[in-house]
């Protein structure tokens, strides 16, 4: 058996299908075409290009990456109290 | 009252002014569907009564004051797209009973302003295919030749008035191929710009849901409507507010259209006839035509193969009878995964799922799945190079007419129909077919590309062309 008939049988089982021997044979046969058909497609030269992994041709937007200043001061200045970095308010549970 | 002299514009204009109500419209629609459903197989469910109370509530809305910019329109929905009120078969024998428990998106989008499913239109099994040829209801007929297939439901509904426009999916180019084989305009939008949220995708890179109507400007009118971000679908990239045409249509008279000479050589004479007389319209019109180069078009059609047949083995997993589909009797876990998965996914959806399979697999990985992710890249580069030069291409649609009713193509000859439409499916642009003219007494599409999110223009530019021609299958339907 070759390697591709392995792959090949290894393909039909693990997509869970259950083929006649007719289709079996069929599909086998018509792989070695497709496989032939693709050759154009492995002599691209692709060094140095990335793979697409997304459909449409948007990129990720990042802010800068700099700190900031943030709220804290002007929540702490809100607070009724403020202890040791922790807001106090009054108990809510006897 | 003929659909297919009337525009979505004037009909939503008419029934807001009181010249007919929503409900005359959609009545006679329905009668058109049923009368044309009994020759051409364009619908796999109707909607009957359904339609027309949703018409009756569309009239009341309008009476008490609302504006609806699609208030009445009929329209055809693909059923590979979900709408909870008529069953969504994907094409499969297996799913003739199933009722999605949701509607998806752009219906939803259409039926808030006011349009109306008319039915759920025929497509191949698993929505594999461009010709509907392998539905397990039989193939569509195409009107204007009856012994051809229409290529898709959703064209031959619009070109013979049983629906204004269509919803439909497009992954490897059927919908702008039926377009082509029927006679009308149809678009592939933007990748991103329509939700794709029920959708039943067997690509996730490169399935889209788009627009088929008797002219571009119709197209507009549904696109503003359906364009625009939802939570549903994370591949949605902009909000509504922000679709805003590059080109407005008045806007058009300097353009420059690229058109790459070399595809067309080895077509048949009457689609280079097409393509040399819609070249000399635009000519007459003032855009400038210019040579462009797209090399990669036969290595883009084997990655798009590579990629969508491993997409689909993953896609098509789930169709194996407990979670979704009808399950098969069986006497065992095992037999009952092989019994159902085999006749839920038809005859191309099982050697899709084995190729895909097979192409993922341990020592085929980075050869062919992996190398075609890299192609992608390359295809999308020389299309966006091709922009560069240029405002719009011109390109081919089909390389043949749709296929004889009984006849049966190898594997190959069949992908290779996609030539031209697979590869702009992988730059993601948007894309429009439109009619450009006749080959014998069937019609025969080109389609235009453009950078994204330019919609309008390719619905502008292509409008010019078809009020040219002027195209219907007078008493052939």
């Amino acid at each position: 058996m070759s390697d591709i008939e392995k792959r090949f049988d290894k393909a039909v089982k693990t997509a869970k299908l259950g083929l006649s021997e007719d289709e079996h044979d069929r599909l086998y046969q018509q792989l070695g075409v497709f496989l032939n058909w693709l050759n154009p497609l492995l002599e691209v030269d692709t060094a140095g290009i990335e793979p697409i992994l997304l459909g449409h041709n948007s990129v990720n937007v990042l802010r800068e990456d700099c700190a900031r200043k943030g709220v804290m001061a002007e929540l702490q200045e809100a607070a009724p109290e403020f202890d040791q970095g922790f807001y106090r308010v009054p108990p809510i549970i006897e | 009252m003929d659909l297919r002299n009337l525009s979505v514009c004037q009909a939503v204009e008419d029934i807001h002014s009181g010249e007919y109500t929503a409900h005359d419209l959609i009545e006679k629609t329905l009668e058109n569907c049923t009368l044309l459903n009994e020759s051409l197989n364009i619908f796999i469910h109707q909607a009957g009564i359904d339609a027309l109370e949703q018409a009756k509530a569309i009239d009341l809305r309008i009476e008490k004051g609302e504006k609806l910019p699609l208030a009445g329109i009929p329209v055809a929905v693909k059923d590979d797209i979900c709408y909870g009120v008529l069953p969504t078969t994907f094409g499969s024998g297996g799913f003739s009973d199933f009722y999605s428990p949701y509607t998806a998106t752009a219906v939803e989008k259409l039926m808030e302003a006011g349009a109306i499913v008319v039915g759920k239109t025929n497509l191949d099994n698993m929505s594999l295919g461009s010709s509907t040829t392998s539905s397990p209801k039989g193939a569509t007929i195409n009107p204007w030749d009856n012994s051809r297939a229409a290529g898709s439901a959703g064209a031959a509904a619009v070109i013979t008035g049983a629906a204004m426009v269509a919803l439909e999916s497009d992954s490897g180019g059927a919908l702008r191929q039926g377009a082509s084989s029927c006679g009308v305009t149809g678009l592939r939008p933007t990748s991103g710009l329509v939700s794709r949220h029920g959708l039943n995708l067997h690509s996730s890179s490169f399935g889209q849901v788009g627009v088929t109507a008797l002219t571009g400007k119709n197209i507009d009118a549904v696109l503003q409507v359906i364009a625009g971000y939802d939570q549903y679908d994370a591949s949605t990239l902009i909000s509504k507010d922000e679709f805003i045409p590059e080109i407005e249509p008045a806007a058009i008279d300097n353009l420059k259209i690229g058109f790459p000479q070399s595809l067309v050589e080895g077509l048949e004479p009457e689609l280079k006839t097409a393509c040399q007389e819609t070249i000399n319209l635009f000519k007459e019109q003032g855009f400038e035509i210019t040579d462009v180069s797209l090399r990669m078009l036969p290595e883009a059609l084997r990655a798009y193969y590579v990629i969508a047949q491993a997409e689909a083995s993953s896609n098509h997993a789930r169709f194996d009878g407990i979670r979704f589909g009808t399950a098969s009797e069986a006497d065992n876990l095992e037999e009952l995964y092989l019994k159902s998965r085999s006749n839920l996914l038809g005859r191309e959806g099982r050697q899709r799922s084995i190729y895909g399979t097979y192409l993922l697999g341990k020592g085929n990985f980075d050869l062919y799945y992996r190398q075609a992710l890299k192609v992608w890249n390359l295809v999308r580069r020389e299309f966006a190079l091709a922009l560069t030069g240029c405002d719009l291409l011109l390109m081919p649609v089909v390389k043949n007419l749709p296929p004889l009713l009984r006849e049966e193509k190898d594997l190959i000859s069949s992908w290779e129909e996609d030539i031209f439409c697979a590869p702009v499916s992988l730059s993601g642009l948007p894309a429009l077919s439109f009619p450009a003219g006749m080959i014998g007494e069937l019609p025969v599409g080109l389609q235009l590309v453009g950078p994204p999110f330019s919609e309008k223009t390719l619905t502008a530019v292509s409008d010019i062309v078809v009020r040219d021609k002027q195209l219907f299958p007078h008493g052939k339907a």
